[in-house]
């Protein structure tokens, strides 16, 4: 298996491995994939809850080099963008910025329901702590 | 060829005993005696064995799964079959030695899997989730 040149940065020096408490205001979290399927992701996002601005994200995942780099490369496109925005990241971005071979292309799906994931989780626990505000 | 065999063997004991004594949770595929001298077969719970090669392989030739699954990216069915879960397949390293391989080889390699091991264990959610003491079969996973 011959690896992009991203690829192997990514997975050399991954950016934003870590966790935040899932109960932390503001803090979105998707998990997704399956052991048995030989991937897990989970990604988180930190909003800045006056602006819907993602001030922060991090990510932890079981999987090959790529969804290594398919979720470290997804970390780094999440900050600074809005809830909204961060909603539009495709999985056919992650395809072209690593380089990724057909065979690896699950794993920038698997990436992009991340997303959602965590974008869905902050939404809903945003919606059940100011149900007055809607 | 039998003193090659031993030979090999020792090595071989050399490498399993290194890696399966300092790394928690890691599994010998297979018969602890009844296998070839030279091969050795472990699974590496909570990392995927894909990425433990991409981090091992700069300098070595290990493979992931059995011989047989090296090209796709199914587990190896040899792996499972000899009754490792699918999860630990996923998980499985072949470490093969040949003629040439010395000892200080074998503990170098020792060395770098028992590191890429504990850094892609750091960066899973598999290991995080256990270390809570959380079962990870009571997850509802939500697969592709």
């Amino acid at each position: 298996m011959a690896y992009s040149e991203k690829v192997v940065d990514h997975y050399n020096n991954p950016r934003n491995v870590g966790s935040f408490p899932k109960d932390m205001p503001g803090v979105g979290t998707g998990l997704v994939g399956a052991p048995e399927c030989g991937d897990v992701m989970k990604l988180q996002i930190k909003v800045n809850l006056e602006t819907g601005v993602i001030e922060d994200a991090k990510f932890k995942t079981f999987g090959c080099g790529s969804a290594i780099a398919s979720s470290s490369l997804a970390t780094e496109w999440l900050k600074g963008k809005t809830v909204d925005e961060a909603g539009k990241i495709k999985n056919t971005d992650i395809v072209n910025e690593l380089k990724l071979p057909p065979v690896k292309i699950h794993c920038s799906v698997l990436a992009e329901d991340a997303i959602k994931a965590a974008l869905a989780d902050y939404k809903e626990k945003t919606a059940a702590a100011a149900p007055a505000a809607r | 060829m039998p003193g090659e065999s031993a030979r090999l063997r020792k090595l071989r004991d050399r490498l399993q005993d290194a890696i399966l004594g300092s790394v928690e949770d890691a599994y010998l595929n297979g018969h602890p005696e009844r296998r070839l001298p030279h091969n050795l077969n472990i699974s590496f719970a909570y990392v995927e064995g894909e990425s433990v090669l991409m981090g091992v392989n700069k300098e070595t030739a290990l493979s992931s799964g059995s011989a047989c699954t090296s090209s796709t990216l199914e587990p190896s069915y040899v792996i499972a079959a000899l009754g490792a879960s699918t999860e630990l397949a996923h998980s499985s390293i072949r470490f093969s030695l040949h003629r040439f391989n010395t000892e200080e080889e074998v503990e170098f390699v020792a060395r770098r899997a028992i590191e890429v091991v504990k850094r892609l264990r750091d960066m899973s959610p598999l290991y995080e989730l256990a270390k809570e003491g959380v079962d990870l079969k009571s997850i509802q996973w939500k697969a592709e």
